[in-house]
């Protein structure tokens, strides 16, 4: 076929300009009508959306800077305040959970990048049995979060897990581990770093995978060390990757809710009480709506504005490595 | 270094494969003890110090899953609410996706980040707002009420996933099925699909497993037990006190056996969809 492709790749500008005027118009009206017919295709997928997700976002914006009551019928607003956003922040419990959050988020994500990476780089190495290791990361990747935490339960469960066994053979005795506070947010990131360090490695491994040979021999020629190979050629190749690998599990752990609510219920006391349950059980146990939404919103905030944060800082990095 | 030659039982025992050995063990312990657990009878369950394997192996947790806790209710509405909610996001989806990858739309571009922020939306905002307009129009407690929701906050990725599969399938055929006089749908339905089918697969897989396993809306919206989907179900097990952990890992097992065959099947597409972000961005 000798036509030029009439539908550019997005983000392209056609050049018509230098063409004669007849086809030209032709093409525009083509273009028009190709356009109309894409708005057409997009609009169901576009407006459920829009009706699913970006009125509820908007609605729950206006819920939390107005007084929120609960009549018979169901919820009212009436007149603008900023007292649930007072609410929020003088309380302890919402501190404690934004503090909380962030230390979850930050420790789970590193352990998970630093394990992740080193169970992908053994898995490249490995010359048999990789497609069944493959497999079996997967498992806990698609193993529902439900499960896992009762699962857990069960391993942490103070009269008859297996855990307490580990602990009395290691000569550690039989800590209460779901009932104090540092055992129980330790507890917590264990049975998360199971599930997830797989889904980092998967994508750190398909990484590697990519990465051009040549400059392994040439380092091997020069008789670059393992480790020197390692820092000066993997890590730097692998840094887009790894980078992604974060975003993604930052996301998922700043929004924490079925993990924490089924395996602990926050506790004890509310010391392994996430923002999102919080917000939860605010809005759904106590029906304080007003601060509630105010809790719901500020965590979405955070999260949308961590996500840009990050990739204003990734873009700029590679933009630096050229 | 790479490829070091390695000789007699160096080739076995080297590190690669001893890491490899206890990265295994580490990730199947957990599963065996899931599993083992679920064959047990109910005094070995809770057992002190726990039996390693099941002595003696007894299936009465899973006859007690279907029997006297509804779990089978449970895989019925979870099956039903997963199936509809991915056929929706497939067909919304490559409309969406072919119309926002290979039409000429003006702002197609700043509707794809727009969604892309949508699909990192942690769902914990919109839960109140969306409960109380279900409640509106009277849908608490029915299928509607989480098909809908998981359409439109799966749909986003889908359109993402299938966009890319689109973009790469070259432009030729289209042209001439468009001369030979095949209306749009037409050329999608005939040219284009046949195509896109493993972009299909793992929009499908994603869309499945994700809806499969959501909590927070499921346990929100439909609070009556008939309505209730398998995650929340296993959340919600026994009592307030006493947690049937041997019943409750029977129907587990009976609940990650379809999707780890599944995921297994298609680890290719799973793992091609896992990267996807990474190989492109």
């Amino acid at each position: 076929m000798s036509t030029p492709s009439v539908v550019p790749a997005p983000g392209t500008r056609v050049a018509a300009a230098t063409q004669p005027a007849g086809p030209r118009r032709q093409d525009d009206v083509f273009r028009r009508q190709q356009a109309r017919l894409g708005w057409a295709f997009s609009a169901p997928a576009l407006l459920v959306i829009a009706a699913v997700t970006i009125f509820p976002i908007i609605y729950a914006v206006v819920m939390s800077v107005s007084n929120v009551s609960v009549t018979g019928s169901g919820i009212s607003l009436s007149g603008l305040t900023a007292s649930n956003y007072s609410i929020m922040v003088h309380a302890a419990q919402w501190r404690y959970a934004l503090f909380f959050t962030v230390l979850y988020t930050v420790i789970t994500v590193a352990v998970e990048v630093v394990l992740g990476t080193c169970i992908a780089l053994v898995l490249e190495r490995l010359a048999a049995g990789r497609g069944w290791m493959m497999a079996l990361l997967l498992v806990p990747w698609s193993l529902i979060t439900v499960i896992n935490a009762q699962l857990w339960g069960y391993i942490y469960n103070p009269t008859y897990g297996i855990a307490d066994t580990i602990f009395s053979h290691l000569g550690l005795g039989t800590p209460v581990i779901l009932g104090t506070r540092v055992p129980a947010i330790i507890a917590l990131m264990v049975a998360d770093i199971w599930k997830t360090t797989p889904f980092v490695a998967i994508i750190v491994l398909a990484g590697l995978v990519m990465l051009p040979q040549d400059l392994y021999e040439a380092a091997e020629v020069d008789g670059a060390t393992g480790w020197t190979t390692f820092w000066r050629i993997t890590f730097p190749l692998l840094r887009p990757t790894i980078a992604l690998a974060v975003l993604f599990r930052v996301l998922q752990a700043f929004g924490l809710f079925d993990l924490p609510f089924v395996l602990t219920n926050g506790g004890p006391g509310y010391s392994t009480q996430s923002l999102a349950v919080l917000a939860y059980n605010a809005m759904f146990r106590d029906l304080e709506f007003g601060p509630g939404a105010a809790v719901a919103v500020s965590t979405a905030l955070l999260v949308v504005l961590g996500c840009v944060a990050f990739l204003k800082v990734f873009r700029a990095q590679v933009g630096r490595q050229g | 270094m790479h490829n070091r030659p390695r000789h007699g039982w160096r080739k076995v025992f080297n590190g690669v494969y001893l890491s490899t050995l206890v990265v295994a063990l580490f990730i199947a312990f957990p599963l065996y003890w899931m599993v083992a657990s679920a064959f047990k009878t109910r005094a070995n369950v809770g057992a002190s110090p726990p039996q390693y394997f099941p002595n003696p192996i007894s299936t009465q947790n899973f006859h007690d899953a279907f029997s006297t806790y509804t779990f089978g209710r449970y895989i019925i509405n979870s099956l039903l609410v997963a199936l509809v909610a991915t056929a929706l996001v497939l067909v919304l989806g490559t409309l969406a996706g072919y119309a926002l990858g290979r039409l000429p739309m003006r702002g197609s571009f700043a509707i794809l980040v727009l969604l892309l922020m949508i699909s990192v939306f942690p769902p914990i905002a919109v839960v109140l707002p969306l409960y109380a307009l279900l409640r509106d129009i009277g849908w608490l407690n029915s299928y509607q009420a989480l098909i809908i929701p998981y359409t439109a906050f799966y749909l986003p990725f889908a359109i993402w996933i299938l966009r890319n599969y689109f973009l790469a399938i070259p432009h030729e055929m289209e042209e001439s099925a468009r001369i030979d006089g095949a209306s749009p749908l037409r050329t999608v339905w005939s040219i284009i699909l046949p195509q896109a089918w493993p972009g299909l697969f793992t929009a499908g897989i994603f869309t499945f497993t994700a809806c499969w396993t959501e909590f927070l809306m499921a346990l929100s919206f439909n609070v009556v037990n008939d309505y209730r989907t398998i995650p929340v179900g296993i959340a919600l097990f026994g009592g307030q006190f006493i947690t049937p952990y041997g019943t409750l890992f029977a129907a587990s097992v009976v609940a990650v056996v379809p999707i780890a065959v599944l995921v297994f099947a298609f680890r290719r597409q799973v793992v091609s969809g896992l990267t996807a972000g990474a190989v492109k961005g």
